[in-house]
């Protein structure tokens, strides 16, 4: 029965989510030190920021990418296991069509064509992670 | 042949139609479900739900041409009884 569970659609989207976020998390946090523009103060350009500023702002950008990981990850499993369960046959096509559903999901709230374009984009990329895999 | 003798028949034929038929359920269900690639040695969750219905579908086909057969085997069976009654009286 536990076995039943762990096989289910539901856990498989949360089990996504959570590994989402923690890997948003540490891509915010990394990204964060490599690209930072913390503490500018336009009469002082030298000024180091502070300890304090950096943190703050590492974890805002942590918090901001584990949020958005943690749902895109969500949405793809979840979509992924859904056509999954529909078709009745597990290989490369269903990544691909949840990619495009995902992408196209994320992509529609700016416009058609950015849903297209997102759709396109994130069907490539999870056929190319597929390929890899497999 | 006293009706214990002909019970027991009837079961051990039972027997044997079951297993015939868990055998070709077997065979059928993963020819059709499992694709001979074996990159992992679980079902994923397309083959299991496949299965799960693969099963469900053989089963029900089972029962209704049982049922079907035994509507046929009746109504031969009445047709014989009313020919032989009718040769029985002329």
């Amino acid at each position: 029965m536990v076995e039943r569970a762990m096989e289910s659609c539901a856990f498989k989207a949360a089990l996504a989510c959570v590994g989402g976020f923690v890997l948003g998390g540490a891509f915010g946090v990394f990204t964060a030190g490599i690209d930072t523009n913390v503490g500018f103060d336009p009469k002082d350009p030298y000024r180091t920021p502070t300890a304090k500023e950096v943190l703050k702002d590492m974890g805002q950008r942590g918090i901001s990418y584990a949020k958005n990981f943690a749902i895109v990850g969500a949405m793809f499993s979840c979509t992924e296991c859904v056509v999954e369960s529909y078709r009745g046959k597990s290989d490369w096509k269903n990544s691909v069509i949840s990619g495009c559903i995902t992408g196209g999901a994320i992509g529609f709230r700016a416009g058609l064509k950015a849903g297209v374009i997102g759709c396109g984009g994130f069907a490539a990329f999870s056929a190319a992670i597929d390929y890899y895999l497999r | 042949m006293d009706p214990l003798r002909a019970q027991q028949l009837a079961a051990e034929l039972e027997v044997d139609m079951m297993a015939d038929m868990y055998n070709r359920m077997t065979q059928a269900c993963h020819r059709k479900c499992v694709p001979p690639h074996y990159k992992d040695a679980e079902l994923s969750k397309g083959e299991s739900v496949c299965l799960d219905r693969c099963v469900a579908k053989y089963l029900e086909v089972h029962e209704r041409m049982g049922k079907k057969l035994t509507e046929l085997s009746l109504q031969d069976e009445e047709l014989l009884k009313r020919m032989q009654q009718g040769t029985g009286t002329t």
